[in-house]
């Protein structure tokens, strides 16, 4: 049987979720949209969480869930949330060959929970298929530790040199880092499926990297008209999660919090002064970590409003 | 309307138009090609100047600095200028008569790839070189591109450099940029540059690593050289590279090897390259040099001699096989084209040269295929071996014992390596595969591993020996 980790319980992912949800609101309330016509594809685990939170901002929104294991489909039947959605059993690539959007927008999250060459050559493919006006998302293991070693480095620059911004380097060791050359590989992998002469581009919208265990980077775009693009990143730029220019991508890692300290910061918040952390710190009279409690309680203030509530319900 | 005898009849006018050739010489090389044309040229420059050093880095101190983005493109080097003699070859279109001899170890003889590269980026540019006493600026301008009508149409003006130079050099600087190129140097940088770096690092492997330094955009380019395991154990079999060098009637001098760079492949290894493309890049197959630079890179194709002549074709199985050939002498003997990233498939040098590949390329398929399905083994071997570059392999294979090859059609000495072959030539092993269902694996695999994530085929093979210990008792 396979094994799922409680996807939906994770709490830097959820918040990267609710940062999806945000961003595709924000595009359809400055650029009008209109969600009804967008049909999403995601590979959306046995609970299918983002479906369950996409239904319920746009029902009327297509929805395609793209699931190779048996079982795992099996339980998705069980959790369907609603009836726009349609399980397909099949994996990435094949849907991939067949996917024909014409003019159809798409909204694609490729969540993926490793990191290999067929990840980028699957991005790649989105972004020369779907219609303009698309938005796509990748998530992609980010693990330095996996490449420590000459002989694990050079493995590294065999499966990824072709999009490595210098293919002699050994990968960096820091997770910072690592996002950052991520990201790079991806941009890189975005110039060379739509090379500048082409009017279509992928611009990039946010891009975080976290962990809940395994380390994470995602990035969100949208392929537009080259032409359309200044007027997005205007739609965006004051958005304090905003990464328009393939800046280093944001880090969440937001401290497990009671609801009862949650509401008591609740008062404080949201704060305009430097120094937020040591502010809420200094408000809830405590330290929650020994050494990076003032960060811990800046990444609150910075994402307090995706953090999602866990309470315990009767069924 | 004139009747014909009243029609002087004159001379036509059989001038080349200069759009002819902005247009069509272009057309036929990449942009990463231009540009490495323009650095044959700085490294002919230090061949010219007769500067370079002896040993093993020749090229030390030498550099040369590109830099780009959307409004320029500038390449600085400090490899000796050009000559106030050469003045009037350097900038014909094509080879004029004339010219003195051609320096042996350069690659430029076309005489265009100065021109090419600049006419492939934009409109206008400033070429500033010192050389000795001779310090001198060459501007093209839009307007003399497009003057074909004025009697000096082709002549370009010269005056003198303003500022002299610390070192004797030649600095390009292309301006007026065409707008696919611009888009490249300025949205598409991150790419271009990756691309542009890996040429280089690859194309000027050799060059770099004998101490000539490449800088793009700030970043100094680390070389990829291709490097064969030599095994100096005395035993043999051992494994070592092939070798075959000779030195032409007309001076051409050809040092060829061919050989392992890793150990070769598991069968697991070559099946998930199967299914799916695992590596982006890989250093195996053919690479060619003429005069330190390579022509071609990592060529796996009929153009090599794979899948010709008894040499199969190219497949994962033969990752582990790399080879170089380096050609050095007069540039008009080499086979190149006029890209200078190609080879003339149809010289009669290469073609006798790719013989001997072939023959080389057959020791390492063949030892390949005998250890298939026994690859750990093998890797011992391979493991007992160092990556030599191909300097140190010639500094090694001195002291070993070549054959001469005087019946063949290209006389030279060869070192053909005697590789371990597994002590029955016919395996007795077999090998056993089957597929099973995930799941059934996962659980197999956590009930005697405690772990349901090791690698299916130790699974595998741990049930099979468990079984053969029960069936033995």
């Amino acid at each position: 049987m396979s094994f799922h980790p409680p996807y939906h319980l994770r709490l830097n992912k959820a918040i990267d979720r609710f940062i999806l949800i945000d961003t595709i609101i924000k595009l359809e309330r400055i650029n009008g949209l209109a969600l009804a016509n967008y049909t999403y594809y995601g590979l959306g685990g046995p609970y299918l969480e983002e479906f369950r939170i996409l239904s319920e901002l746009c029902p009327e929104m297509r929805m395609v869930s793209i699931e190779k294991d048996l079982d795992t489909l099996k339980r998705q039947r069980f959790h369907l949330p609603c009836k726009t959605l349609k399980l397909k059993n099949t994996d990435m690539k094949s849907f991939l060959i067949n996917y024909d959007p014409r003019d159809e927008k798409s909204i694609f999250w490729l969540d993926y929970t490793n990191f290999n060459l067929s990840a980028i050559e699957d991005f790649q493919i989105i972004l020369g298929k779907v219609a303009t006006n698309s938005i796509v998302k990748i998530t992609l293991q980010a693990m330095p530790k996996d490449y420590i070693g000459e002989e694990k480095a050079e493995t590294f620059r065999m499966e990824f040199g072709e999009f490595m911004p210098d293919p002699s380097i050994d990968p960096p060791l820091y997770k910072k880092d690592f996002a950052k050359l991520l990201q790079d590989m991806l941009q890189i992998a975005t110039q060379q499926i739509l090379p500048a002469n082409l009017d279509t581009v992928y611009q990039p919208l946010t891009s975080f990297y976290y962990a809940d265990g395994a380390n994470m980077f995602t990035l969100t775009g949208i392929v537009c008209k080259r032409s359309e693009r200044k007027n997005i990143r205007n739609l965006f730029k004051n958005w304090r999660f905003a990464n328009l220019n393939w800046a280093q991508p944001k880090h969440i890692d937001i401290p497990f919090l009671s609801t009862k300290e949650r509401l008591h910061l609740q008062k404080h918040l949201p704060v305009k002064q430097k120094n937020t952390g040591r502010r809420l710190m200094q408000a809830l009279g405590y330290k929650i970590d020994k050494n990076t409690s003032a960060q811990l309680m800046k990444q609150y203030a910075d994402f307090y409003r995706y953090y999602p509530y866990f309470v315990k319900a009767e069924p | 309307m004139k009747s014909t005898d009243q029609i002087q009849y004159e001379s036509v006018d059989a001038s080349p138009v200069k759009s002819f050739f902005v247009l069509m010489l272009t057309r036929d090389i990449s942009l990463e090609d231009a540009i490495l044309d323009l650095l044959d040229n700085c490294v002919d420059g230090i061949l010219r100047s007769k500067i370079k050093q002896r040993g093993a880095k020749p090229y030390k101190g030498y550099k040369a600095e590109i830099e780009f983005n959307k409004h320029t493109f500038m390449i600085r080097d400090n490899c000796g200028g050009i000559p106030w003699n050469l003045h009037d070859y350097a900038f014909r279109m094509g080879p004029a008569s004339g010219r003195p001899t051609v320096t042996p170890g350069t690659v430029g003889i076309y005489g265009i790839g100065l021109k090419r590269a600049i006419f492939k980026m934009g409109r206008d540019c400033l070429i500033s070189t010192q050389n000795g006493e001779h310090r001198y600026e060459v501007e093209i301008k839009p307007e003399w591109i497009d003057d074909d009508e004025t009697e000096n149409a082709w002549k370009i003006p010269v005056k003198p450099a303003k500022r002299s130079m610390k070192e004797d050099g030649t600095t390009i600087v292309i301006g007026d940029l065409y707008p696919g190129i611009a888009v490249r140097f300025n949205e598409d940088i991150k790419s271009f540059q990756s691309e542009l770096y890996r040429m280089v690092a690859t194309h000027y492997a050799y060059i770099i690593d004998k101490g000539f330094e490449v800088v793009i955009n700030g970043d100094s380019v680390q070389p990829r050289p291709t490097r064969l395991i030599f095994s100096s154990d005395k035993k043999t079999p051992n494994v070592q590279p092939f070798v075959f060098k000779t030195k032409t009637e007309d001076g051409v001098e050809v040092f060829l090897t061919v050989g392992f760079t890793r150990p070769i492949p598991s069968q697991d290894e070559i099946n998930s390259e199967q299914v799916e493309k695992r590596y982006s890049t890989h250093d195996a197959g053919w690479t060619i040099l003429c005069n330190d630079r390579a022509v071609l890179y990592c060529d796996r194709t009929e153009l090599t001699g794979w899948g010709e002549a008894g040499v199969p074709r190219y497949h994962t199985q033969f990752i582990a096989i790399s080879g170089v050939v380096e050609f050095r002498g007069d540039a008009s003997k080499l086979p190149t084209t006029t890209t200078k990233r190609g080879i003339d498939a149809s010289s009669q040098l290469y073609l006798q040269v790719k013989n001997k590949m072939r023959e080389g390329m057959q020791i390492f398929t063949n030892y390949t295929n005998k250890w298939k399905g026994q690859a750990d083994e093998a890797k011992k071997h391979i493991l007992r071996g160092k990556p030599l570059s191909i300097e140190e392999i010639k500094e090694e294979t001195e002291k070993l014992t070549f054959t001469t090859t005087k019946q063949t059609a290209l006389p030279g000495k060869q070192y053909k390596p005697l590789l371990p072959l597994p002590k029955k030539l016919e395996s007795q092993q077999r090998r056993i595969s089957f597929t099973k269902n995930i799941d059934d694996i996962k659980n197999v695999s956590d009930y005697l591993f405690q772990d349901e994530t090791v690698d299916p085929s130790v699974v595998g093979e741990k049930c099979f020996d468990l079984i053969l210990n029960e069936a033995r008792k």
